[in-house]
């Protein structure tokens, strides 16, 4: 204590002196003015003044933030010396309006979160990228001229990634040294000696054929979340298309041979994208903005932690329920939105498909179903025939040609849709209209068969009285007999296996509960708003997941009404909010479009390919001797990957580890555009500094699936604190070098106004070309934005509502029925088993025998098992397990075992998103940090810890005890040793050590035992974080080069789980809407049917490492204080049962 | 010792000074029920007011996960151990507050963290008390359970820090009744740390002075709410001023939810303090754990918030929360909409309880094209 007096002495003496005698010796020992009573009145006031000079600020701007949470919220920046001291909401949204002048209300303010707050740390941190960073080797292999080996690949020495020393570099020579590495890999993989050089390098060959000759496409883009950026994120896919200009130069082709370089996929990459969506409804995804609970009855909040990931539409959720909306919460824990039910039900991950089928079964075994939705709005009265296993064809009934339709054009060969701004309706080719033909339903009143056509929904759908539960047999025109079954009659079939007792057993839902949930919805049809979550869709059965839950939506009929719908809720995607974007990111590179006022004409020379199987070792899924990916889908060699504004697609990549040990080195140049120094720049060749939302120079444009915003990003006043320049200059500039090193001026052309600061020309063609925004000017929508008001999109309603426009108007889904589709008749569907919408078990994270299709016999259900494609039955292996199609019953199910259960793996290991992180944007913020977990301290009293937070694992209390695990030690955790946490770890100590997880254990009494969770946002282990780790006197796991900091000692949470690719994700066959406008369209089509992955997927053994206490030594120190789960001292017993207040005349 | 009035325990209590009530009592309600611990009003308050050095670990506003969270660690848990006899006899407390308690020579009861007990801020988090077990279902109460308690000093009637600094270094104000630590006359002797109950004072190591919230009284003077309310997304805080019970006014929120419909109460009143952060218990969790934080009204306000689907004028207060940034004292609801007055009877926010739903015309002939929900 400070001027020498100790407490007890103090004491003594203001005990000895009294009330009035403190106020003497106050006055006596320091000369104070009396302060007689603080609580009335006080002397000299005059120092509250430095809290009001805190406060102060000389301006305030806005900015918009918008990582990818699908909030994009303007904020406020207060500056003060022209620092931004502060940030806050604008409070503004309240003021939005669309063109009709409906008006949004203030209880959409405040629209901002911890992690933007956060972000005066991050704009001013220590690991902002201050300028243009390039790899030492990776610069000397470039100085050298490129050599390369006989085989092509450039010498190893050249490739010490996440090892070598960094160089700084003008944005100008990095542009230089980018633009030539990509000229040269375009040389070098081009024409037939690309090919033999990729043959060498042991490429599949129908990976290498899907080059066509040409070495830009070797070469891969991705703009990450490109609706976060409509012009500077989405650009990377205009710099993708502009690589035809390079192609054209390198092949010598013409402007109608050249190819455009590869774009990965967004939305499904994230794993966001539901992929039975598109199979039921043909379109990306069905979803209402979060507002609409305000009106409905009951909402289902299913796998979905919507208080955590949704925090700024939370109240929305609170605030139905004061007003008495039911919240019914499933999940796989007693979770943070739990806490915010009426109801909860806690399941057994990964067996989503089996609930929904079990309160299906309870509907349909009731009859509860709305039967006018079935009729009207599923193919359920549809027949299927039993010999081949497709729907039954009109033609072949009836006889005749297909029928004309209304609501949908049919283009003839030749003829060309119309950009998507024109659209009034679905277009189909004569190609895929002849394929589809029409349909038939059996009329039970005329006891005959009945013609069915796409037009046939809502309003205009003749089905009434259909047969639905029985077999028919159908003559046909030819007069043979077929046996037919209706779709609903195989899916009630199929369903009644999933009876209350066996879905308790299989999902761990009580019976009653499911029952209970099932008739309750029911009984209010069209009155349940049903929001999935991004639990569910983590898993491999994810397609299983969404077709399962949507039949349950349209059993109740809860598709497409505003208080009745069901969505589902990962990241932000819908691109085709702007479906002007071609506008921009099309523009044809051989027919640039200079005069500002003009439309630009759009030519697409970019092809697009899913980054899962980059993610899968760079080749297709092969199981056997069967390909088991469709052809529209195969990818190309990776030779280039240049990404902005995302860290996943390789800092925080599934399978991670295996990626940046056994995929990166086939790799030839990685290149960032960032402004944080994230573990993707740890793996890069050449980072790009940008410019952080809050200097941005250039405006963009970005909206939501899950509010009715238009957001704009409005240019800043801010000078740029580092060297940085906008991510849209740096593919100008990049550019401007191919337009050096080729000769071809287009390359300065195609980004001529960004060069000239005026990116606002895109922005409105953008505008112009968009269904929903035609009618703004972009400059009055920035001026709006920089006063923090945002615009309403002019969808068809607020809240925007899938299926509304369907369901009201009475116009056909983007199905070959015009319908919601739940059988699948094309022909992957039938091999695999899931023409019906099934239940598999998860492919590894379950204590059963992996990806089990649980079914009985069923007539419908044919699968090809593994011998058909040559591997043996019992065939378990990874890889093999993907295309596995074996069916088992239930009881049969339960007797099997995960194949790793013998070795001692018993834990489901999943990893969540969480609400202190927008995926790993901002948690190595140290204020946000800190909060994140259990295990934060500032001070860092333990120095194992490799931040002022890090990674852990929660654990049921009663497993942990009995593995010998305390609460807050460290343990090691390790998934399938067959190729994670990558393959060959058994023979490559020096990436083990980086790769394997460790982090901390904590006692977490909300999960079931057995399964156990880690959050996803946290930053892995680099080879540098290790080195900083040992080398630092502090501890910390901070890259002694690069600054960038680790949340784990080793590993992450991407150790666990690897690329999974289902077979039903890659078909050539499903139909579905494209991406952009009402056209149809069938195969692969990036973010809407392509995979999706599994991240959730993963089976562990856990092990003690350490100690939790400090240095090792005893227990963590809450624990040893008695105030964990199961370390509760009798006090804290006492505490958790309310038993220190007693109430007089009570027990 | 003089003998106070303390309403929150139905009785006149021991305080060091003689009870002087400020012209208004600044309040505040905080809904439990709306709470999602996202943290923005701890970010809010650190980045505005403690992000200097010798601050770092201190959080003005801090938000815990109970039963199994606190900050510092086991704050409230070990003076509920030291603190004997806490009955209630109806509205009425019989048993002693932390001033009557007091070990002789020393003001009030209390207790000084550790450094090391500011560790771990955010412990607890989201651990539920009892375990889940496959299989659970749960309804209302719910068996395995938590809740998030958001927490800023609670600006008391009576507050235990000013009691206990022995320079008299900090006082309550008139005009608003926020409770301050003189920066200028402060000497860093921490009594107010070991006083504070809830642990809301911090010593900063580097000023050598202690500090703690000042409910952002440089905005408060110009009539906005502070950092921690405007920032709440959750929107689960109203700020205002608190009337004395026999003076409520039903157009008052404060006065509203705390004294007419008794929806709103005190963190652990048996301390004696009468804090004027006012928390609606969450009606998810045991009434018994309810009432040994919020008092013996614990249960009669979980009934009314329950209820508030069938009270529009608490259903709308609640639905005004966080939707402005004024500071609002008067509020009245007609129909669908409620609207809040300031200080002078201007209107600065109007809603409704139910956000509308617009239906757009699907064919747009002034632009030419047809809208569609899925473009």
């Amino acid at each position: 204590m400070k001027n020498g007096m100790e407490r007890r002495d103090f004491l003594g003496m203001i005990g000895a002196a009294g009330f009035g005698g403190l106020v003497a010796s106050t006055r006596e020992a320091w000369g104070l003015g009396a302060v007689t009573n603080p609580l009335g009145a006080y002397p000299d006031r005059g120092w509250e003044r430095v809290y009001r000079d805190l406060w102060k600020y000389d301006s305030t701007y806005t900015f918009t933030c918008a990582p990818n949470d699908t909030h994009n919220c303007i904020l406020n920046a207060y500056v003060r010396n022209g620092v931004v001291v502060r940030i806050g909401p604008s409070m503004k949204y309240g003021e939005a309006t669309d063109l009709l002048g409906n008006k949004v209300t203030h209880r959409w303010d405040p629209r901002v979160c911890q992690k933007g707050l956060a972000l005066t740390r991050r704009f001013y941190g220590d690991r902002r990228v201050m300028g243009c960073m390039i790899r030492k080797g990776f610069k000397e292999w470039h100085d050298a001229g490129f050599p390369r080996e006989g085989n092509g690949l450039p010498p190893r020495k050249y490739y010490n990634r996440g090892r070598d020393e960094w160089l700084r570099i003008t944005h100008d020579e990095g542009a230089k040294i980018a633009a030539a590495v990509l000229k040269n890999i375009a040389e070098t993989y081009s024409g037939a000696e690309g090919k033999r050089r990729l043959t060498e390098q042991h490429y599949d060959p129908v990976t290498i054929d899907a080059t066509e000759g040409a070495g830009v496409r070797t070469m891969k883009f991705r703009g990450g979340m490109p609706l976060l950026g409509i012009t500077r994120v989405f650009g990377m896919y205009r710099l993708a298309n502009s690589m035809a200009l390079l192609d054209a130069k390198v092949r010598g082709v013409g402007p109608d041979q050249a190819l455009g370089a590869k774009g990965f996929d967004n939305y499904s990459w994230h794993t966001d994208l539901p992929p039975g969506h598109p199979m039921v409804s043909g379109q990306q995804t069905v979803e209402f903005d979060l507002h609409a609970v305000e009106h409905c009855q009951t909402l289902i909040v299913w796998g979905m932690n919507w208080i955590t990931t949704k925090m700024p539409d939370a109240h929305w959720l609170t605030e139905a329920r004061i007003k008495g909306t039911k919240v019914v919460v499933i999940a796989c824990e007693y979770s943070a939105t739990a806490s915010k039910g009426d109801d909860v039900i806690v399941v057994r991950p990964g067996t989503t498909p089996a609930l929904a089928l079990g309160m299906c079964n309870v509907i349909l075994r009731e009859k509860l179903y709305d039967a006018a939705y079935v009729n009207q709005w599923t193919d359920l009265p549809v027949l299927v025939r039993m010999d081949t296993l497709k729907y039954l064809r009109a033609k072949d009934v009836f006889g005749g040609e297909v029928a004309q339709l209304r609501n949908t054009t049919v283009l003839a060969k030749d003829a060309k849709e119309p950009p998507p701004i024109q659209h009034t309706r679905s277009f189909v080719s004569e190609a895929m209209r002849m394929e589809w033909g029409d349909f038939v339903w059996w009329d039970r009143t005329a006891n005959a068969p009945k013609p069915l056509t796409r037009d046939m929904v809502g309003k205009n759908s003749n089905v009434q009285n259909p047969l639905l539960d029985d077999a028919v047999e159908v003559t046909l025109a030819d007069g043979k007999k077929v046996r037919c079954r209706p779709a609903f009659d195989l899916v009630s079939e199929y369903a009644a296996h999933f009876d209350p007792k066996t879905t308790e057993e299989i999902t761990w839902a009580p019976a009653a509960a499911m029952e209970d949930l099932a008739r309750h919805i029911a009984k209010q049809p069209g009155k349940t708003l049903i929001a999935l979550g991004m639990g569910p869709n983590q898993f491999f059965n994810s397609d299983n997941k969404d077709r399962d839950t949507m039949l349950l939506a349209a059993l109740t009929g809860n598709v497409g009404k505003i208080a009745g719908n069901i969505g589902s809720y990962a990241g932000n995607y819908r691109v085709a909010l702007f479906n002007g974007a071609p506008q921009w990111i099309n523009e044809n590179p051989f027919d640039i479009e200079a005069d500002a006022g003009k439309s630009a004409r759009p030519r697409q020379y970019w092809k697009p390919e899913s980054a899962h199987y980059y993610n899968h070792e760079d080749h297709p899924l092969r199981v056997g001797n069967k390909l088991l990916t469709g052809k529209t889908h195969i990818p190309a060699p990776t030779k280039s990957m240049w990404f902005a504004n995302a860290n996943s697609i390789l800092g925080n990549v599934k399978w991670h580890f295996n990626t940046v040990v056994n995929v990166l080195p086939r790799i030839e140049m990685v290149a960032v555009n960032e402004w944080w120094w994230s573990a993707s720049c740890e793996w890069a060749d050449i980072v790009f500094g940008v410019d952080a939302w809050f200097e941005l120079k250039h405006p963009d444009m970005t909206a939501s699936v899950t509010n009715p915003f238009l957001v704009t990003f409005p240019r800043t006043p801010m000078k740029r604190v580092f060297n940085t320049i906008g991510d849209i200059e740096v593919q100008a500039l990049v550019s401007a070098k191919l337009a050096e090193l080729t000769g071809d001026l287009r390359f300065n052309d195609y980004w001529k106004f960004v060069r000239e600061g005026r990116t606002d020309v895109h922005l409105q063609r953008i505008l112009d070309h968009s269904t929903n925004t035609k009618g703004y000017r972009f400059l009055d929508l920035e001026a709006k934005a920089k006063q923090g008001i945002p615009a309403l999109m002019n969808s068809r309603t607020s809240p925007k509502c899938v299926g509304y426009d369907q369901v009201t108007d009475s116009i056909p889904w983007y199905t070959k029925s015009g319908r919601l589709e739940f059988y699948r008749e094309e022909d992957e569907f039938i091999a695999a088993g899931e023409n019906l919408p099934v239940h598999r078990e998860p492919v590894d994270s379950t204590f059963y025998e992996p990806n089990v299709i649980v079914s009985p016999k069923h007539e419908a259900l044919r699968p090809d098992g593994p011998e058909k494609y040559g591997v043996r039955r019992d065939d378990l292996s990874c890889e093999t397990r993907c295309g596995r199609n074996v069916a088992l019953t239930w009881a049969e199910t339960k007797q099997t075992k995960h194949p790793l259960m013998k070795d001692g793996f018993k834990f489901i290991f999943h990893t969540p998103k969480y609400r202190h992180g927008s995926h790993t944007t901002p948690i190595d913020t140290d204020m946000i940090a800190v909060l994140f977990g259990p295990f934060g301290d500032l001070y860092r009293h333990d120095k194992r810890s490799p931040f002022v937070t890090e990674g852990y694992v929660d654990i049921n209390p009663t497993d942990a005890q009995e593995i010998g695990v305390d609460d807050g030690d460290y343990v090691w955790i390790d998934p399938d040793p067959e190729d994670r946490p990558f393959r060959g770890w058994q023979k490559d100590k020096r990436n083990m050590e980086f790769a394997r997880l460790l982090c901390r254990a904590r006692y977490y009494p909300g999960t079931p035992r057995g399964v156990t969770r880690m959050w996803f946002n946290m930053y892995s282990a680099t080879p540098g974080s290790v080195e900083g780790q040992r080398a630092r006197a502090d501890g910390l796991a901070r890259n002694p080069r690069t600054g960038y900091q680790a949340m784990f000692r080793s590993g992450s949470h991407q150790s666990a789980t690897r690329g999974w690719l289902k077979p039903t994700w890659m078909t050539d066959s499903l139909v579905h809407k494209a991406m952009f406008g009402q056209g149809l369209r069938k195969g692969f089509e990036p973010d809407i049917h392509c995979p999706t992955g599994a991240p959730r997927e993963a089976f562990v053994k856990i092990s003690k490492a350490e100690p939790g206490g400090i240095g090792a030594r005893g227990l963590w120190r809450p624990a040893a204080m008695g105030i964990r789960p199961k370390y509760e001292s009798e006090a804290m017993k006492r505490y958790l049962g309310g038993g220190f207040i007693k109430q007089k005349g009570e027990a | 010792m003089a003998r106070v009035f303390n309403w929150q325990l139905g009785r006149e209590m021991s305080y060091w000074y003689p009870e002087a009530r400020p012209q208004r009592q600044f309040a505040a309600v905080f809904d439990t029920n709306k709470c999602i611990a996202c943290q923005t009003c701890t970010l809010a308050c650190k980045t505005t007011w403690t992000s200097g050095k010798g601050q770092e670990y201190m959080l003005w506003n801090n938000v815990e996960t109970k039963p199994y969270g606190s900050y510092p660690l086991a704050y409230d848990l070990k003076l509920l151990e030291m603190l004997n006899g806490q009955q209630w006899n109806g509205d009425k407390y019989e048993g002693q507050t932390i001033f009557e308690s007091a070990p002789a020579g020393e003001r009030v009861l209390g207790w000084r963290p550790e450094q090391q007990d500011y560790a771990y801020p955010n412990v607890g988090e989201d651990d539920c008390a009892n375990q889940v077990d496959a299989g659970a279902f749960l309804s209302i109460p719910h068996m395995n359970w938590f809740f998030y308690l958001a927490r800023i000093c609670n600006h008391c009637t009576y507050p235990a820090c000013l009691s206990s600094c022995p320079r008299g270094s900090i006082y309550k104000r008139q005009e608003d009744g926020i409770v301050l630590v003189d920066q200028g006359r402060c000497r860093g002797y921490q009594e107010c740390v070991r006083a504070c109950p809830y642990k809301k004072v911090f010593y900063n190591p580097m000023t050598g002075t202690s500090e703690k919230c000042i409910a952002c009284f440089p905005k408060i003077e110009q009539g906005i709410q502070p950092q921690c309310f405007v920032n709440c997304i959750g929107k689960i805080r109203l700020a205002g001023f608190l009337s004395k019970p026999e003076q409520a006014r039903a157009d008052n929120p404060m006065d509203y939810l705390v004294h007419i419909k008794k929806v709103a109460l005190p963190l652990f009143p048996q301390f004696g303090l009468e804090p004027n952060v006012y928390y609606i218990p969450p009606i998810h969790a045991p009434v018994s754990f309810n009432r040994q934080l919020f008092g013996p009204g614990a249960a009669a306000a979980m009934k009314t918030y329950r209820n508030a689907m069938n009270d529009a004028d608490l259903a709308g207060l609640l639905c005004l929360f966080g939707s402005t940034e004024a500071v609002v004292t008067r509020f009245r609801r007609q129909g669908d909409l409620v609207a809040g007055s300031d200080d002078k009877g201007a209107e600065v926010i109007r809603v409704p309880l139910h956000e509308p739903v617009y239906q757009r015309p699907a064919v747009d002939a002034k632009n030419q094209l047809v809208r569609i929900n899925c473009p």
